[in-house]
């Protein structure tokens, strides 16, 4: 039997598309560790990121919503390149680190992921000791004078990340043997060995149970007093505890940034209150 | 009720919301209809009417707890955000405002006690009749900031708020007056606490439908609009 098809409805992601005016709320801060404007990605064909700008402020914790393949951690990743390791990326648009273009064609990627450093939603520690994991790089970045100055820096690191208590005493085990939640706080042991400016955060508490979560949490807070954090969360309410900023994203668009408390009390646009309320779909 | 144009996700969740704004109305009819109760006992000059008034009070104390067992359920399932967030607070502050003006209709109830149930002699009509023009204008403002609040009618409400001023000028006047009566006939001195009293009640009734006028404008713009000035108000609506 041939059914004949009827023309579909339009597509609402052209609706929402053609309606865009542009980011709601103040994209910008006073003083800004990254810039990013007007920054665009394509993965061949497929446009995932349009026209996004948006300050990172020094010392804040801005928190990135959005439902699945909204592409805030593909935005994410653009602030430390991690898009170069994928051949069908192409980012276009300008994103600064303290006024430098950190897609300047001279510029090193390794020292800049040392300056913008990353934790991912599951725990990747190296499959070496505890010690190992978090001397790993200082010790590429050539950033101890000697050993006793890395020992220095191996336990200020898991000092800053809660974790010393816990591990000081087999610091020679492998990171591997580490439950979920230590592993993913070693991982930021790692992370902050090498003194970034920024630390990007890709759902790092989602392979977590909640007592690990709030730990993750509870450090957050405690490193915004050194680092700038940029956190992907797909929770709404670890978005509304830990960061000062929060900037919704659909469809690749950033459609709302602001204060955190206003956006998840009063949010101006219609689509973010429609996500943080349950009636997206 | 004004719903919002979609529905959550959890269908359950919008059933929750509606059973919530459905029971705050059915709090604040209550609290009408105990207030005209309360007025009518003392136009009736029945006491013993104002005392079944005074009991039914119970109905009103144990929906304000019932609302908010609701409501903590509610947050601790859902834990509300934006617009859901600020229906659920507006809710668990108007409930608590009904159940204040239902213990100032007990007060009004007790005048009627006080004034027809006692030996001495029932006071000069004239010094109550500004009990029936408050509760009446009261009564009114009440039945404002509930449509409001299921209409989700920030002018409606904005006018409640407006109307609290006249209020206090008709309860200023109606003090001037009391006291004019007094001075001119001493014997009326003994019902004048009561009366005072009573008015005073309708004038705090009055100032909680001016809070759910205040939660309801909260609820649709986001903004808290207790302290603010008329204008400051009008100016955010607008």
């Amino acid at each position: 039997m041939i059914v004949e098809k009827t023309a579909p409805a339009e597509d609402a992601s052209q609706v929402i598309h053609a309606n865009f005016g542009g980011t709601v709320g103040d994209l910008t801060v006073a003083e800004p560790r990254m810039t990013a404007r007007n920054v665009n990605v394509h993965y061949a064909d497929k446009h995932a990121i349009i026209d996004v700008s948006l300050d990172i402020g020094r010392h804040e914790v801005v928190a990135l919503i959005g439902p699945s393949g909204c592409g805030k951690s593909t935005f994410l990743r653009c602030l430390n390149r991690m898009n170069d390791t994928i051949d069908s990326c192409r980012v276009s648009g300008e994103i600064m680190l303290d006024g430098q273009d950190i897609y300047d064609k001279k510029l090193d990627v390794v020292p800049l992921r040392a300056r913008v450093g990353m934790v991912f939603q599951k725990p990747n520690p190296f499959p070496k000791s505890i010690y190992d994991n978090v001397a790993y790089g200082p010790r590429i970045h050539g950033l101890a004078e000697d050993q006793s100055a890395l020992d220095e820096m191996v336990e200020d690191s898991l000092r800053r990340a809660g974790l010393w208590d816990e591990v000081k005493d087999r610091l020679q085990q492998p990171g591997t043997g580490l439950s979920g939640g230590q592993q993913q706080r070693l991982c930021i042991a790692r992370t902050i060995a090498v003194s970034p400016e920024v630390i990007l955060m890709d759902e790092p508490c989602s392979a977590l149970d909640p007592i690990a979560t709030a730990k993750i949490e509870e450090l957050i807070d405690e490193l915004r007093q050194n680092f700038t954090i940029v956190i992907v969360t797909h929770s709404m309410q670890q978005a509304a505890r830990v960061s000062q900023r929060t900037g919704y994203f659909h469809l690749g668009r950033l459609i709302e940034v602001g204060k955190t408390d206003e956006i998840f009390t009063n949010p101006q646009h219609k689509l973010t209150e429609d996500y943080i309320t349950g009636r997206f779909g | 009720m004004n719903e919002m144009t979609e529905g959550h996700t959890v269908k359950r969740f919008d059933e929750e919301m509606i059973f919530l704004h459905r029971l705050v109305l059915e709090i604040g009819g209550l609290a009408q209809d105990q207030l005209k109760r309360a007025t009518q006992t003392l136009n009736d000059k029945d006491p013993s009417a104002a005392r079944e008034v005074i009991s039914r009070d119970q109905e009103l104390n144990a929906l304000d707890v019932q609302a908010d067992e609701e409501l903590i359920n509610l947050i601790i399932k859902r834990q509300p955000m934006a617009r859901d967030l600020r229906e659920i607070i507006t809710i668990s502050k108007a409930v608590s405002d009904l159940e204040r003006v239902g213990d100032e209709v007990r007060k009004i109830a007790q005048l009627t006690i006080h004034v027809y149930d006692t030996d001495g002699s029932p006071p000069n009509k004239q010094i109550l009749r500004d009990i029936n023009t408050m509760a009446l204008f009261v009564g009114e403002m009440l039945e404002m900031s509930l449509t409001a609040f299921d209409e989700l009618d920030a002018a409606r409400a904005l006018e409640v708020i407006r109307l609290d001023s006249e209020l206090e000028e008709e309860y200023r006047s109606a003090l001037r007056r009391l006291t004019t009566f007094v001075m001119e006939d001493s014997r009326t001195i003994g019902h004048m606490v009561d009366v005072v009293l009573g008015l005073r009640a309708l004038e705090r009734i009055g100032g909680h439908a001016k809070n759910i006028a205040g939660y309801v404008i909260f609820l649709i713009t986001g903004s808290d609009v207790r302290h603010e000035s008329l204008e400051r108000i009008e100016a955010q609506i607008i």
